[in-house]
């Protein structure tokens, strides 16, 4: 009796190969929306203040680069950021820990942080003018402000839901709290602050456009906001571009292997339920 | 423990050395003319590749008295050293050269 044996008709193209070809359909819709942008302009017959064209918005990036400009504002920007989430995360565990840990920390605090929650931090930020006065210390508190929520809640979330039969057996074999800490309640925790950094870090970021429009003179969101003021729309939307590239370089080179080394491995996430 | 991105730290850790350098290698290059700067305070011109915009005048300001803007040129009065060197820095910056403050 003979036997038939299928054999697959392809074998699956490498992951190396797979990622060229999403990178290029992604390059392709990039090369697309441009070239129609660019053959818009005529047809919609508005003037560069209104209505640039891409190749303005080039000249736009060339010219802050040479002047300088975009280099200093860009490093002031994420001096700004980098300040304020890191300040913000701290915070943020730490407060989601207590409050985790302490019945009388969590029924104290509870009302109060509810109630700041809901004020978004553009409404701190002419207050914070007012007390530290423009640049660094006023962008920094708004973002911390940002960041500190969602990584105290996201902690909060992992300290409460850390599996119980860990800390009893911790506490069975005579550890201290210290010791519960560091080695069931932590680790349970971590993908749920990781989380909450990932969504911390996003506000985060659409925050510092926002602070930096109110309370600076330099910065990528100041950029954004000069550029109309001096009629120079084309260095607006240069501002647009480089904050959404950065967003997505942080994204992709920071928060995304982070995300995958705790949140995904310990099988948290959709995309890991699914591997099984 | 989560893996951190090196490469991608290393990289920007890289471009921020290179400019670093570069900087430094264009401050001296600069300066050569003016060396040794060891006049406490002193009166200078400095030129650009192009007019001056507001983000200049207001990074000069910080360095010292900014007198008059004409053409490329900014004249700057009571600059120390250090300010002189730091505005040096920055690639914007085609030369400086002394000026008798008149």
């Amino acid at each position: 009796m003979s036997r038939v044996i299928a054999l697959p008709l392809a074998l699956p193209a490498p992951r190396s190969s797979r990622r060229l070809a999403r990178l290029l359909k992604g390059f392709a819709g990039v090369a697309i929306l441009l070239l129609a942008w660019e053959l818009s302009v005529p047809l919609v017959g508005l003037g560069p203040y209104f209505y640039p064209a891409p190749t303005h918005v080039a000249t736009a990036f060339v010219d802050l680069m040479r002047k300088g400009i975009l280099p200093v504002y860009f490093a002031d920007s994420m001096l700004r950021y980098v300040a304020g989430l890191s300040i913000g995360a701290v915070l943020g565990v730490a407060g989601g820990v207590l409050i985790g840990l302490n019945r009388g920390a969590a029924m104290t605090l509870s009302p109060l942080l509810k109630f700041l929650f809901a004020i978004v931090e553009v409404a701190w930020i002419p207050i914070f003018v007012v007390w530290f006065g423009y640049g660094l210390k006023t962008i920094v508190l708004a973002l911390v402000y940002v960041v500190f929520f969602p990584v105290l809640y996201n902690t909060l979330l992992g300290v409460r839901t850390a599996p119980q039969i860990l800390v009893n057996a911790l506490r069975s074999l005579g550890a201290n709290r210290l010791q519960v800490l560091r080695y069931a309640i932590l680790p349970a925790a971590l993908p749920s602050i990781i989380t909450g950094l990932r969504v911390g870090a996003g506000f985060a970021f659409r925050g510092l456009v926002f602070a930096e429009i109110i309370a600076a003179k330099t910065g990528i969101g100041y950029l954004i906001f000069e550029g109309t003021q001096t009629q120079q729309t084309a260095r607006t939307i240069v501002g647009m571009i480089v904050m959404g590239l950065t967003w997505l370089a942080i994204d992709q080179l920071y928060l995304r292997p982070l995300e995958r080394s705790t949140v995904q491995r310990w099988g948290m996430s959709v995309d890991a339920e699914q591997r099984r | 423990m989560p893996r951190v991105p090196i490469w991608a730290t290393f990289a920007i850790a890289a471009v921020l050395l290179a400019s670093w350098i570069a900087a430094l290698a264009g401050s001296h290059r600069k300066l050569a003319p003016l060396s040794p700067l060891d006049v406490p305070r002193g009166d200078y011109s400095i030129t650009l590749d192009f007019p001056p915009e507001r983000f200049h005048q207001l990074r000069l300001q910080d360095a010292g008295r900014l007198v008059e803007v004409r053409g490329n040129t900014v004249y700057m009065k009571d600059m120390a050293p250090s300010a002189v060197r730091e505005i040096a820095g920055n690639y914007w910056v085609a030369s400086i050269a002394r000026w008798d403050g008149r």
